[in-house]
């Protein structure tokens, strides 16, 4: 394909990704170095959002519960939708309507989903679960105001809604797991385990890797769900970076929008650290191609 | 897998399919996967319980189960007291519209990005990656600034742009994939029969590509249809969407409450329906194309 060519399919795209991603995101940067207001310009304030947000105990906990409940739930995801997704793959007749049930927590608006979820376990509206769990311990868990009950409400909905896209994704992937490969191992004597350690999820490696990448992204910017299931979130530390962000620069009362943006690109500086080992794989590929 | 057989290179050697085994599919996991499922529909059917209930009882605790008239007063509610039905017409306006330019300006840049060789596309699809994963926030609140400078704060027009720009890189990137699974002799063989480039995508490349296109499409409308955090930030009351109606009624009164669950119902149902239709097609579109490594 031809330089010109590439330019004409490739530039109304790129137009609006530059205009309305790249733009603002300049935008930010130059926010988090000043003290500023929406619709005003601001004042060049060096470093002081920065060091404001990095002295804040309550951005450290929001951080350090962000980066808590991502490698719990990538970890569940993982391996419990590599198990549904096998469960799955070898299912008959059932398989469309037990994959269409699933899909519908996905396919849920985020918010909607979560505002369902916190009525299964709030006892102010007649929750079912929270009464089940309380009849089989013997005790009555504080899912909303307490730390780690309400941590692991929002881990178990986190990984609700997110559990059928890796399922999807591994399902996909392993229709791709040629059957000659399968044959060829079950004929040299490999057990089920080891089938699947050594020959499936190694032809399925860049699919997995896929979908870590993935959740990863997903749940490091955790916030529509906290609005329901979480209404104290900063009083009992599950609090996440983008509400932290919401609550300094959007809500009404306390606009400070300069930390707000200190705060973004720092959480972008995570996010990058994070996906650095993707990030350095696909270079190498394309370097081989290239 | 090749989208179609039909359209395969002469070179490939037609192999007859081999005949599926009938495999019986293991019936505690099929009971567990049952289960499973029943338990992710679990707050679904929660829901649905709790907004045919009548308002006195919907909330009760412990819930009461039975012994009442199921009733559908608050979907009436919903629909003569508030303004769902202009938010539900904002929602799907944006997400049809978002998903239509997404696939028009996508289309064209995953296909040149499949067929132009070495480092430009790997950089650009790296970029197209750590768009993607941006926290939302560092381009909404510029955007917000920005729209109410321009007078457009506040519109479907706004909030559509937006969404377009942050579904972008995906858009790209699933597409570009698909694309990449078509052989590069069909292009050449499309321009020696005289096809230009955007002859050879329109005529040839888009009909292969309807399932991916169709994948990518439903991904993106569900993206647009879910997405709360940049129309609670770039919507006021005129172009307010559902998700962001619903979060405005909790903790408000217990009708409140219940109308936000029969809307969050209304706003499911067409998406559950999608999601039973496409599911055949994703799992194929998918094995197709995107995520061969």
């Amino acid at each position: 394909m031809r330089r010109r060519e590439f330019a004409s399919f490739i530039g109304p795209s790129l137009l609006v990704m530059v205009g309305l991603l790249v733009l603002p995101l300049i935008r930010t940067v130059q926010w988090s170095f000043q003290e500023v207001n929406y619709g005003q310009a601001g004042t060049f304030i060096g470093l002081s959002n920065y060091t404001q947000a990095l002295g804040d105990p309550r951005f450290g906990r929001a951080v350090f519960f962000t980066l808590l409940l991502t490698a719990i739930v990538t970890a569940l995801i993982l391996v419990v939708g590599y198990l549904v997704a096998i469960g799955v793959n070898g299912l008959g007749k059932l398989r469309p309507y037990i994959l269409g049930s699933m899909l519908v927590a996905y396919v849920l608006p985020g918010v909607v989903g979560a505002v369902s979820f916190s009525w299964l376990f709030n006892s102010n509206f007649g929750g079912v679960l929270n009464l089940v769990i309380e009849r089989l311990t013997g005790q009555e868990l504080l899912w909303f105001t307490d730390t780690w009950p309400n941590r692991v409400m929002i881990i178990a909905h986190t990984v609700w809604h997110l559990l059928p896209f890796s399922v999807l994704m591994i399902l996909a992937g392993l229709q791709g797991v040629p059957k000659e490969l399968r044959e060829a191992a079950r004929i040299d004597g490999a057990n089920a385990l080891k089938m699947h350690l050594w020959v499936i999820i190694p032809t399925m490696r860049g699919i997995i890797g896929f979908v870590c990448l993935i959740t990863i992204m997903d749940v490091l910017r955790t916030f529509d769900s906290l609005i329901p299931l979480s209404p104290q979130a900063d009083a009992i530390g599950n609090e996440s970076i983008m509400f932290y962000v919401f609550d300094n620069a959007f809500r009404d009362g306390s606009q400070q929008l300069g930390l707000g943006s200190a705060v973004n690109v720092l959480s972008i500086l995570l996010i990058l650290i994070c996906l650095f080992p993707f990030i350095r794989d696909l270079l190498k590929e394309a370097k081989a191609k290239a | 897998m090749m989208p179609s057989t039909a359209t395969a290179p002469a070179t490939r050697v037609v192999v007859p399919a081999p005949k599926r085994r009938r495999r019986r599919a293991n019936p505690t996991a099929a009971i567990l996967l049952i289960l499973l499922a029943v338990l992710m529909l679990a707050p679904f059917i929660w829901t649905a319980l709790s907004v045919t209930k009548p308002t006195d009882v919907a909330f009760a605790n412990p819930p009461v189960l039975s012994g009442y008239t199921p009733t559908l007063e608050a979907f009436k509610n919903l629909w003569e007291t508030t303004y769902f039905a202009e938010y539900l017409v904002n929602t799907a306006v944006v997400a049809v519209i978002s998903t239509v330019v997404a696939l028009v300006l996508g289309i064209p840049a995953a296909y040149a990005l499949s067929r132009f060789p070495g480092y430009v596309s790997a950089i650009l699809l790296l970029l197209a990656l750590v768009f993607r994963s941006l926290p939302r926030f560092a381009v909404v609140l510029p955007m917000y600034d920005i729209s109410r400078a321009l007078g457009i704060y506040d519109t479907n027009f706004a909030l559509a742009a937006a969404l377009v720009a942050i579904n972008q890189p995906f858009s790209i990137w699933l597409l570009r994939n698909f694309f990449a699974e078509i052989p590069k002799e069909l292009d050449e063989a499309a321009m020696i029969d005289g096809c230009t480039r955007w002859g050879t995508l329109r005529r040839i490349m888009i009909p292969l590509m309807r399932p991916g296109i169709l994948t990518a499409g439903v991904f993106v409308f569900l993206f647009a249809f879910q997405e709360y955090l940049t129309a609670l930030v770039l919507t006021d009351t005129a172009s307010k969407t559902v998700p962001v109606f619903i979060t405005t009624q909790l903790g408000q009164t217990l009708p409140m409450l219940q109308q936000a669950g029969a809307a969050a119902m209304l706003l499911t149902l067409p998406v559950i329906a999608i999601s039973f239709i496409a599911q055949k097609y994703l799992v194929a579109g998918l094995s197709d194309g995107s995520v061969k490594g």
